[in-house]
């Protein structure tokens, strides 16, 4: 699984390629909560995520919770058939910040 | 004669007491030196290889114990190789004398008396036990006459008696102990072997050894899904080696047996064991098989054992040849690769496994019973409404009774059918093709992933769920689900199971049976604790609600079983297939 990091309008964008599972989701906990603590908001685009389970739902939603407390915006993006399919087993699909592109995501917590 | 009796007697009594026979014959020889008046003497016996004649006794100034001389040499040699008393009545007369030893020890021989000691062996032969010395008459000249060697003689005569006799006390009390070990390994050996069947179970042996120990054996278990695996087997030769090589290869049997391993596979396993600590060219005949009595279908190896017999419902008995040579023939000569298997379905039948202790067995006189002997007591037991173990139970009865000792281990499994095929009338017809050569949809295990319990192996799982899932007619959604369902509960042994231990495994199998998609998640850890799980309600163990509210959405079930042998922990999810 890579992990691309990148800006647009001030937000920074953490693109996911690959599968998030327990091999790989404290990676994304990780890349997430370090642009978090920077300070900025993070848009998350998964279009490139072909799996993510559990582990990977809960990275996001630590991240989620943590730039929420700090009065950061966090949104999610591009999110396929797959990964939604696991938000709303979770009931999380109404939880997140989702947007349908990146650009709708920066405009909307940038 | 009075002295000879009572010098007898009283070495019997001597060993009977003690059971010490160095003992007894240094009191008997100073006794001996006494009654004919001797200074000195020695007592000598026979090696164990007839080489040397080694003094066991010693009496007198000079103290020659142990001391070694070659069975011919000397006056005690010639003595025992003649058999013949000698006497040398004046050693200064004599040339051929040689004084070394009283130059050494400071005693001065003056006159000799030597008688040998035999005994009457087994077959009447004579046994050389070894001879007594004298030296020296104690009168004023110290010399021994006629009458002193013939009296040695008769003393002699019954030491050697005595001492023949202590030696055979010995080798019996030696044999009953080796008996007795031999029954308590018979008895361990039955404790191998699964107890006869009552006629409800549709497997049952009987097994009777030729010797105290048996080298044939069979064996039976049931596997997790209630099939019956079993096995009969013949080893090469009789008595304890062959019993030894019985226990090897029966507990391999079990052993192996229990991973569900194919019977072609499981013999194979067993044979690369075998041949690797191999037993001075031994090998096993043997019979290895799965009984599902769901639907009566028997899957058979046989590995160069005498043919099995299927007695079909229709009366036609049909032999089942074997598909490969022995277990335990070296892997250079045979391949060692896995034995044929044949698929057969019992439709309510029978099949009997026997060794050829049985066919080759006397029924009276010298007559076998041979295979034909064999079918037709089966049928005539039948007709008279015998049980399977009731049927075997008669044969091995029949060949044990006739006034001919059992020529070989007689050993027979029975595997019956007709109980369980009425259980089925009614219900879905067990499949009558066989499932390698059919194009119609698996039955049974789809694949079986052994791997270690940690992250790095999820995704594999993942891609044999989903490969298996769309080979089962599953959508790409429904695929999706239920990769994500095995992986959160493959996640659960990950975390949980071995405590942050990195080596334990776990055994993922993905199967299809009676209509449903199953998955079974096998780890070897210490069970989840029950008490600690309130029925049905697995929160206290899951990793986060989060994967065990997956598996419940995405899944039909979701069971904790027994696990086989009670080790480690063995989860079922159950999706119902499509139906298409």
């Amino acid at each position: 699984m890579e992990i691309n990091n990148s800006e647009q309008g001030g937000v920074k964008i953490v693109t996911l390629s690959g599968e998030v599972d327990l091999s790989t989701s404290p990676q994304v906990r990780d890349a997430l909560l370090s642009c978090i603590l920077e300070g900025s908001a993070v848009a998350v685009d998964l279009s490139q995520v072909a799996y993510i389970d559990s582990s990977g739902v809960a990275s996001l939603v630590e991240a989620f919770q943590n730039a929420k407390s700090r009065g950061q915006g966090f949104a999610l993006a591009n999110v396929g058939e797959t990964p939604l399919r696991v938000l709303q087993l979770a009931r999380l699909d109404q939880v997140f910040v989702i947007h349908d592109t990146v650009d709708d995501a920066v405009q909307a917590i940038g | 004669m009075s002295d000879q009796l009572d010098l007898l007697a009283q070495m019997g009594r001597d060993f009977a007491a003690s059971h010490d026979i160095e003992a007894t014959m240094a009191r008997a020889l100073a006794r001996i030196a006494h009654l004919v008046g001797a200074e000195g003497g020695a007592l000598f016996l026979l090696d164990n290889d007839g080489e040397n004649l080694v003094c066991h006794a010693s009496h007198g100034p000079v103290d020659i114990m142990g001391l070694s001389v070659g069975a011919d040499q000397g006056i005690v040699g010639r003595s025992v190789v003649g058999n013949v008393s000698e006497m040398v009545r004046d050693v200064s007369l004599d040339e051929s004398f040689q004084n070394s030893l009283d130059q050494q020890s400071g005693f001065t021989t003056k006159s000799i008396l030597c008688a040998p000691m035999v005994a009457c062996g087994a077959e009447d032969e004579l046994e050389r036990i070894g001879a007594i010395e004298l030296v020296n008459k104690t009168d004023d000249q110290g010399l021994f006459d006629d009458n002193d060697l013939k009296f040695l003689e008769v003393l002699t005569a019954s030491a050697g008696l005595a001492i023949h006799n202590a030696r055979m006390a010995g080798q019996l009390a030696e044999k009953e102990v080796m008996r007795r070990e031999l029954e308590r390994a018979a008895e361990i050996q039955r404790g191998l072997l699964p107890p006869p069947g009552n006629g409800d179970f549709p497997v049952s042996g009987v097994n009777r050894p030729a010797r105290v120990v048996s080298g044939d054996f069979f064996d039976h278990f049931v596997l997790y899904d209630d099939r019956v695996a079993f096995t009969l087997a013949d080893v090469s030769g009789k008595g304890m080696n062959a019993a030894l090589l019985m226990a090897k290869s029966a507990s391999l049997f079990r052993c192996l047996g229990k991973e569900d391993l194919r019977p072609g596979r499981l013999l194979q396993h067993i044979n690369a064991e075998i041949c690797e600590t191999s037993m001075h060219g031994m090998f096993v005949t043997m019979v290895a098989g799965v009984y599902d009595p769901a639907t009566g279908r028997v899957v058979l190896a046989n590995a160069g054992h005498e043919p099995p017999l299927l007695h079909k419902p229709d009366g036609e008995f049909i032999a089942l040849g074997a598909g490969a040579p022995p277990v335990g023939i070296p892997i250079e000569l045979t391949g060692g690769g896995p034995v044929p298997e044949e698929v057969l379905h019992l439709d309510g039948g029978c099949l009997y496994i026997f060794t050829d202790g049985v066919t080759e067995g006397y029924v009276s006189g010298k007559k076998e019973l041979g295979v034909d002997g064999l079918q037709s007591m089966i049928e005539n037991s039948l007709r008279e409404g015998l049980s399977g173990p009731e049927r075997i139970e008669r044969v091995a009865e029949l060949l044990d009774q006739s006034d001919e000792p059992l020529r070989d281990d007689v050993t027979i499994l029975v595997i019956d059918d007709a109980q369980n095929a009425r259980a089925r009338i009614g219900k879905v017809p067990a499949s009558t093709v066989d499932d390698t050569m059919s194009d119609k949809p698996i039955v049974g295990s789809l694949c079986k992933l052994s791997l270690p319990a940690r992250a790095q192996s999820l995704i594999l799982v993942r891609r044999a769920v989903e490969a298996s899932a769309g080979l089962s007619g599953f959508s790409k959604e429904q695929t999706q689900d239920m990769v994500l369902a095995v992986d959160e509960a493959c996640q659960n042994v990950v975390r949980h199971a071995y405590e942050g231990e990195l080596d334990g495994d776990m055994v993922i199998e993905i199967r299809r049976e009676k209509g449903d998609y199953r998955i079974l998640i096998r780890d070897f850890a210490p069970p989840v604790d029950e008490s600690k799980i309130k029925p049905r309600d697995l929160d206290d163990v899951r990793p986060g609600g989060l994967g065990i509210h997956f598996i419940r959405e995405v899944m039909d079930a979701m069971d904790y079983l027994p696990p086989p042998d009670g080790q480690g922990n063995l989860l079922r999810l159950k999706k119902a297939l499509p139906s298409n």
